[in-house]
């Protein structure tokens, strides 16, 4: 356990771990746009930057993104400084600029009191933040079907070739968590599109609903050792079936024990 | 040829020396890529041609040298020769016979291929003497011009690997260490951090596997020193990199090269054949218990690529792009082993250090920056190229005394060091001793050694917006300060070069610059303003010039000048075809009538009028 | 002696107050959440049986997340999802072959049976002690027949 200070409170951190973990466990509410527990850290909007400082140095601070910054004995962090928070004003104000129709962006902006952009708009510009947590999803669960491509002001977030993505499984992952509901898909009862690519829906046997893409149960059947029947009923009629199974086991129990 | 011990070493060094004595002269054709591109390859062909023809009593090809570049590449073909040091420019094949005849064989020099200095006129005769070298302190490009760039041999003759060789059988790791942090040598590549420093990090962390990784990327535009240095002293890179593996305890090292540079990496490749046929390179080294190997990674052709975790990612095979991390790479670096980076210029200084002592070093240069340091000097100086001078040494001598002035008699206005992400410097400053600390202090940085000199025709609001067009283009787009952040300083300085400023764009770019430079994730976007705020700070005036009174007053910025024809106008019709948009008409004897809508501001009238009838406004 | 669920649907009543008390136990910014645990007759309308995660040593829902959100607690057994690392892909609920892996559509969260910590609500309110969480013991009783 590592004691540290973060805006005059003690907290105890584990060792290694992050100092937004930490933040977020406090229940402090700092930004952080590129942030998903399920993928390692990229460092890429800089929101979630704060001030750490320790007693030892006389005075001095320094200025680290809380995301990817590991706990360090007797720190002592502020989350929400002077300095910090025009940081998050001027970035805010930068993403504004950039996506000026995106409701996320401008919902989290005026948090930051920016209400309007002090740079030039980009009238054309599109919602994605290029915070990579869609390719990062992707990647974590072994698909790698998209990727952020391109550099600078230029990069974006694509199939290879901007082509229906092979590896793509229809799973729908990066679209869930994108944080400005920037990628498109339409989901059916019957198919799933996205990436410009069409799924089809597996049906229950049992009722026809759906849950995930066929593609996605053969995947999963085939890398993690599931049987595939199990993919071929919902969970309502699995439920349905426990209980008819446990009912059945039950009456014959008690007409074995009468 | 194996070297198993160090006499191997002494033995073959002596026995090459005695076989070139029967040359008394030598002809060094440099090879490096500025005389190649200027035909120097020819210079070569035709000198052994000439021998094909006949016998030239005590010359042969062993005596002639392709060796590797001066510096002086605007100057070159370059042959020199030996040993009376005999120094030709711009050499034509035509002229080779004539060097046999006069210069090899009745020793003679010959006026016409010598160097005239460009603000006397004065030839001279000897390398040496030529002011452009005269200034100079060649550490790190001790044997540029000095050797054939590509061979061991050769190496060895002029006192090659001794340095590694007395580190391995006579010095323990940490004494090498040691050695290096008490000569003060900081990394050359930008940052300036003592490399002693992270060598011991790397030495004291604890794991099986360490890397030595070599910097050869080299992205800033103009910049050539370690091109320059791999091309001609490959070995020298190679034995840096080898007493640095057995200091820090490292079996593999990576030599970095920036995909634009084939010629480096086919004379590192057989540098690195070379040793690993001798024995230098791979197991039991000097029959020591050290085994280590060097492969050359090809860089992915990105300026952002030199960035060390971008260049430790592409190296294993990843995108290049920097990554955030709080760790730094000294413990876990290329593939998340310690590794110790250094650039190729910081390398070669490492052998120097380890034959003539740590005190030697630390006697060169200033107290914080011992040693010296190359430059590419280049822009409106008359002598341009490569330079080495000890660290202190002031602005004013490296553009005037070295540089032999500004071209035309101009009057100076800033030199810009540091490369893209450098600053400028003002006349105010010309007295500045150059190192690390005092660059930064003025507002810029040594950078890898960029030096462009600019003279009162250079607009500063024009430089900064070129810079910062650069680093957009270059940002690898991940971090958001970087990425959108510049894009808007790049946006703001643009709309000001065309006559858009409104009052108050200068403080919003100095406070977005204050967001990028503290926020930004790497190097690129941390120091990406500096060229933008150190020409601020020193050229405000210039600035408000362009967004006040929309006026720019080194006559560059296309919107806001004109070109008009004064009443000087001598009618010689000399402009009307140099225009190449039809924006002149005229009679001959009569002022001639220039079309403003037609006009596109291109310059070209203004370059031919002899008789000062063109005014730029 | 780790404690288990034991269920006895002859005693079940169908009565949902364990579906109330996990709805309660779970609750989100204050509101109900879906309950973990559903009484289903199955089409035996005699038996009512409470279908919830039995925490199955090799779990299809584990196996089935790709990200790692679901792990065991060592300390109850349970088989708890970690919301934050959570895709919503949705995987864990096609695979559970016991369809007690849910989606709780009002939060748009993935939810399964957690054992509420060490101390099941559902068992704790059961009134007819249909369901039970206490140590298994393995009665060696002979069956007649
Ligand atoms: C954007 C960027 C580009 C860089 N390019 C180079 C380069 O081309 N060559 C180089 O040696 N160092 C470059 N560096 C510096 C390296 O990151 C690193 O500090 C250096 O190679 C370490 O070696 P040194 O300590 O010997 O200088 C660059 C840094 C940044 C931020
Ligand atoms: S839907 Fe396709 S692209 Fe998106 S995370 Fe799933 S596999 Fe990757
Ligand atoms: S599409 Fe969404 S998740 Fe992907 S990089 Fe853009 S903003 Fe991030
Ligand atoms: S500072 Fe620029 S180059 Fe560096 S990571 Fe950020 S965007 Fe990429
Ligand atoms: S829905 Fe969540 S818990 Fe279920 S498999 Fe997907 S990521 Fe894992
Ligand atoms: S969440 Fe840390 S940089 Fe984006």
């Amino acid at each position: 356990m590592v004691n540290i200070t973060i805006n005059g409170k003690t907290a105890q951190a584990k060792e290694g771990e992050m100092l937004l973990s930490v933040i977020r466990r406090l229940k402090i509410d700092v930004p952080a746009l590129c942030h998903h527990e399920a993928v390692e850290p990229l460092g890429a909007c800089r929101l979630c930057m704060v001030e750490i400082t320790k007693t030892e140095w006389d005075g001095w601070s320094k200025f680290v993104t809380s995301c990817l910054y590991p706990v360090e004995p007797d720190l002592i962090v502020s989350t929400h400084s002077d300095q910090v928070n025009e940081i998050r004003r001027t970035i805010m104000d930068l993403y504004l600029a950039r996506h000026p129709n995106s409701p996320e962006i401008r919902k989290l902006a005026e948090e930051y009191g920016v209400l309007k952009t002090s740079y030039e708009v980009q009238v054309d510009g599109d919602n994605c933040i290029l915070c990579g947590i869609c390719t990062r999803i992707c990647d974590a669960m072994g698909f790698h079907a998209i990727s952020l491509v391109g550099r600078g002001h230029g990069k974006t977030v694509a199939p290879p070739l901007n082509e229906a993505p092979p590896d793509c499984t229809g799973c729908l992952s990066c679209a869930l968590n994108c944080p400005t509901n920037f990628i498109e898909f339409s989901d059916q009862d019957d198919k799933r599109t996205i990436w410009n690519k069409e799924f089809e829906m597996l049906a229950c046997v049992k009722c026809g609903a759906t849950t995930i893409t066929r593609e996605f149960a053969e995947h999963l059947s085939k890398n993690r050792d599931i049987p595939f029947e199990y993919f071929e009923t919902c969970d309502s009629c699995h439920r349905k079936e426990t209980s008819l199974t446990m009912g059945r086991i039950a009456a014959w129990t008690k007409e074995a024990q009468s | 040829m194996q070297i198993k011990e160090v006499e191997h070493i002494k033995k073959l060094r002596n026995k090459y020396l005695a076989s070139q004595k029967k040359f008394p002269r030598k002809v060094m054709v440099c090879c490096g890529t500025g005389c190649l591109a200027n035909g120097a390859g020819k210079i070569v062909d035709a000198f052994t041609d000439a021998l094909d023809k006949r016998e030239i009593k005590h010359f042969a090809v062993e005596a002639i040298k392709e060796t590797g570049c001066h510096g002086f590449c605007e100057q070159g073909p370059l042959v020199i020769i030996e040993p009376s040091g005999t120094f030709y420019t711009k050499v034509k094949t035509k002229d080779v016979d004539k060097i046999i005849e006069q210069s090899i064989e009745r020793n003679e020099v010959i006026e016409s291929l010598l160097f005239a200095e460009p603000k006397s006129g004065e030839k001279i005769e000897k390398y040496g003497d030529v002011d452009f070298f005269k200034h100079q302190h060649r550490l790190a490009l001790r044997n540029l011009g000095k050797i054939s760039a590509d061979s061991i041999i050769e190496y060895i003759s002029v006192g090659g690997y001794k340095a590694f060789a007395k580190a391995v059988t006579t010095m323990k790791p940490d004494e090498i260490i040691d050695e290096i942090v008490a000569s003060g040598l900081r990394g050359r590549g930008g940052g300036g951090f003592p490399a002693g420093r992270k060598w011991r990090t790397c030495r004291e962390a604890a794991a099986d596997t360490k890397y030595v990784v070599c910097n050869g990327d080299e992205g800033d535009p103009g910049a050539f020193m370690d091109r320059s240095i791999m091309e001609g002293d490959p070995h020298a890179v190679l034995e840096g990199m080898m007493i640095a593996a057995f200091a820090v305890g490292a079996d593999q090292g990576y030599i970095y090269v920036r995909d634009e540079y084939p010629l480096a990496t086919t004379h590192l490749q057989k540098a690195i054949e070379d040793c690993q046929e001798s024995g230098l390179l791979g197991e039991n080294i000097l029959g020591k218990d050290f085994s280590f190997s060097i492969k050359i990674a090809r860089g992915a052709g990105a300026f952002v690529c030199g960035e060390s975790s971008a260049l430790m990612r592409s190296i294993a095979g990843e995108i290049g792009e920097p990554r955030a991390k709080y760790v730094r790479s000294v413990i876990k670096g290329l593939y998340d082993q310690p590794t110790v980076l250094n650039n190729v210029e910081t390398y070669v200084n490492v052998p120097l250090i380890i034959d003539k002592g740590s005190s030697w070093f630390k006697g060169i240069g200033t107290e914080k920056s011992s040693g010296t340091k190359v430059f590419s000097l280049v822009g409106k100086v008359r002598n341009t190229g490569l330079i080495e001078v000890g660290m202190g040494t002031t602005l004013r001598e490296i553009i005037f005394d070295i540089g032999d002035g500004i071209i035309d008699n101009r009057p100076f206005k800033a030199v810009q060091t540091g490369g893209p992400s450098g600053g400028c410097l003002p006349a105010e400053h010309l007295d500045l001793p150059v190192d690390f600390d005092t660059l930064t202090e003025v507002g810029s940085m040594m950078g890898s050694g960029g030096m462009i000199v600019m003279d009162d025709k250079t607009c500063m609001v024009d430089v900064a917006q070129y810079f910062l067009g650069f680093l957009v283009e270059e940002s690898c787009g991940k971090c958001v300060p970087c990425r959108e952040g510049l894009f808007q300083l790049h946006k703001l300085i643009t709309r000001i070069c065309e006559g858009k400023g409104e009052e108050g764009d200068l403080e919003k770019m100095e406070h977005l610059s204050q967001t990028v430079l503290t926020a930004s994730l790497c190097g690129l976007g941390t120091s990406g303003p500096n060229p933008l705020l150190s020409t601020i700070k020193y050229f405000r005036e210039e600035y408000e010039a362009h967004i006040r009174d929309k006026k720019c007053p080194a006559g560059v910025c296309k919107s806001l000048i004109k070109y008009e024809i004064n009443d000087k106008c001598t009618g010689c019709m000399a402009c009307i075809p140099a225009c190449g948009y039809d924006a002149i008409t005229g009679e001959k004897k009569k002022i001639h009538i220039l079309d403003q809508d037609k006009c596109t501001k291109c310059g070209a009238c203004y370059a031919v009028c002899k008789f000062e009838a063109i005014d730029v406004s | 002696m780790k404690n288990r669920f034991i269920v006895n649907p002859v005693l079940c009543t169908g009565c949902r107050t364990c579906e109330l008390a996990c709805s309660f136990a779970h609750s989100v910014d204050g509101q109900m959440g879906r309950s973990r645990i559903y009484p289903l007759d199955g089409g035996m309308t005699d038996l009512w049986v409470p279908v919830t995660c039995l925490q199955c040593e090799e779990a299809a829902c584990v196996k089935s997340c790709l990200v790692n959100a679901l792990r065991r607690n060592p300390d109850t057994g349970a088989i708890e999802l970690n919301e934050d690392i959570c895709v919503k892909c949705m995987a864990c609920i096609a695979a559970c072959p016991f369809g007690c892996a849910l989606h709780d559509t009002q939060h748009d969260l993935i939810i399964k049976c957690d054992l509420c910590g060490g101390d099941p609500a559902c068992a704790k309110f059961c009134p007819t002690k249909a369901l039970e969480y206490k140590p298994f013991e393995t009665k060696k009783k002979k069956l007649a027949g």
